[in-house]
């Protein structure tokens, strides 16, 4: 099924149609998890997601962020633990900090903070996983292309 | 503690010299850090001494801001605290970016005496070195408690943080009668230090409070003035920012002189970002061709990230710039908002963790996104 809908995917994108190119950064002990047992359920989520596992939401430092929308990615999911469930104790809470702080800047230069998104996923919300991934995808697509990854001169 | 000081022999660093000389004479401290003029006449630099002909010759208020001081006091006090009581004029927003490094662990204070005061701003280093430098010299000793100072840095004109609160004791020139100064002790260690230089009186400072509050109105005003209407929209947007960051060399010297960057070596100039010809070429063919020198925008956009929240709004980071980058009003327009989200103000409060290495259980749920029911899009909740 996924290989399918990956050459249907392709097929759009032969066609001219946007697909957006999302990169997600999931928590080890929390997303990644949920991100798996979507899987083995068998749940139908957008193949535009690309994950990367990191072992805790905090990890991601904003500047990998900002990196992926500089270089090509339409958006950007940051998940991980509920708050009051990281693995590390404080590790999310840290993360919401980051992620705030880069959204902020990010609207207050006008760069579309909307591509960027935080969302907590437990180990056992595979469904949930599955409609984030769903929603965002949406999302981006009606946003349409991340302006800053075709501009020449970054 | 609160004295009044009738006009000496003149204003401007003539107070101060005056001021670090009595200290010295008293031993209350021993050794002053302090400004003074470079022997060619061209520029100002901190110097260290506990000779009194020196700070007798010194300008503690320089008309410009070559090094941030406190760049300077971290050098000298990041491995320890100072042997000998030391006596250290700042500018505001020196004082504050020292504060945030005490944070940081990069700055010790015990053992400094902190002297700030009504700071009427500094006038641009490259403006200073090719322009008229006595008159420069004598505007900026006319300019306290006038606050009218034109051709300063820009951020200079529309700072709202222009007194010396924070320090232990605080000159103060706004408000005062017949162009005398107050001088304020604001913690023990001050208190001790106008005591032992004979002040008593206390006097009241309601007059000197209602003219900064006034000055603080407009500057206020001024800024936020200047940040939506006329600085704002050269700035806002994918091609506004890079039309005005377009001449930046990627030289990194904004960085460098930054008080906050204290990081021995920094992220962008790490191995982090140094990566196999392969990419560079895998880059350029998705959008056609790659700038070179790379990563320009991720340089300023990231280092926003990392230290924006501690930026003091001193803008010795545009004084650096070779090629006239307005970065110090970037990142200041910038500052602003990412300290609003976490009611947050550098150099204030030195019991008050810097934001990273903060947090509460309840807060910023704007900023999280749960899923809903539907597939609908949801907008932004930011």
């Amino acid at each position: 099924m996924k290989v399918e809908e990956e050459r249907m995917k392709n097929e759009r994108e032969t066609e001219g149609v946007f697909e957006p190119k999302i990169v997600g950064f999931l928590c080890y002990w929390c997303s990644y998890t949920a991100a798996d047992l979507a899987g083995v359920s068998r749940m139908k989520y957008p193949p535009n997601l690309r994950v990367m596992r990191v072992m805790c939401s905090s990890r991601v430092d904003p500047v990998f962020i900002i990196k992926a929308l500089l270089d090509g990615a339409d958006g950007v999911l940051v998940a991980g633990c509920h708050p009051g469930d990281c693995h590390y104790q404080k590790g999310n809470y840290y993360a919401r900090r980051k992620i705030a702080l880069t959204k902020r800047l990010l609207e207050s230069l006008g760069l579309e903070p909307e591509r960027v998104r935080l969302s907590w996923i437990a180990a056992s919300e595979g469904p949930r996983f599955a409609e984030v991934a769903k929603e965002f995808t949406e999302r981006i697509r009606q946003l349409g292309p991340n302006p800053a990854k075709g501009a020449l001169f970054l | 503690m609160n004295v009044f000081v009738t006009k000496g022999e003149g204003r401007g660093n003539l107070v101060f010299r005056a001021l670090l000389k009595g200290l010295m004479e008293k031993d209350v401290v021993k050794v002053a850090l302090v400004c003074a003029e470079d022997p060619t006449g061209n520029s100002f630099v901190h110097v260290l001494t506990g000779d009194t002909s020196v700070v007798e010759s010194s300008w503690p208020v320089p008309p410009v801001m070559p090094v941030q001081g406190a760049r300077v006091v971290s050098k000298i006090t990041r491995k320890g605290p100072v042997e000998l009581p030391t006596a250290v004029v700042l500018r505001p927003c020196e004082l504050r970016a020292m504060r945030e490094l005490v944070k940081l662990n990069q700055v010790k204070l015990d053992g400094l005496l902190t002297i700030s005061f009504d700071c009427p701003g500094v006038y641009p280093l490259q403006q200073y070195l090719s322009g008229d430098r006595s008159f420069m010299k004598a505007s900026i000793d006319e300019a306290f408690g006038h606050f009218d100072l034109s051709g300063t840095r820009p951020l200079c004109q529309i700072c709202h943080r222009f007194t010396g609160e924070l320090a232990d004791v605080e000159v103060g020139f706004l408000g005062a009668p017949d162009e005398g100064h107050y001088l304020i002790g604001h913690t023990r260690r001050g208190e001790e230090a106008l005591k032992a230089l004979g002040y008593q009186e206390e006097v009241d400072l309601e007059r000197r409070v209602d003219a900064v509050q006034e000055v603080i109105k407009q500057r206020i005003e001024a800024r936020e003035g200047y940040f939506k209407g006329e600085f704002g929209p050269k700035v806002v947007g994918v091609e506004a920012l890079l039309t005005t960051l377009h001449v930046c060399i990627n030289c990194h010297n904004c960085m460098r002189v930054c008080p906050i960057c204290f990081c021995r070596e920094c992220f962008f100039d790490s191995d982090a970002l140094k990566v196999l010809p392969g990419n560079y070429l895998v880059r350029a063919e998705r959008k056609g061709a790659l700038r070179f020198l790379p990563d320009t925008l991720l340089f300023h956009l990231g280092r926003m990230n990392h230290m924006s929240t501690s930026c003091v709004s001193c803008g010795t980071c545009e004084d650096a710039c070779p090629n006239d980058v307005p970065v110090s009003r970037l990142f200041a327009m910038v500052a602003d908002k990412t300290q609003a989200i976490f009611d947050y103000e550098p150099g204030q409060d030195l019991d008050r963790p810097i934001p990273f290495i903060d947090y509460q259980d309840e807060e910023l749920h704007d900023y999280e996104e749960p899923y809903i029911e539907s597939t609908t899009h949801r907008p932004s909740s930011s």
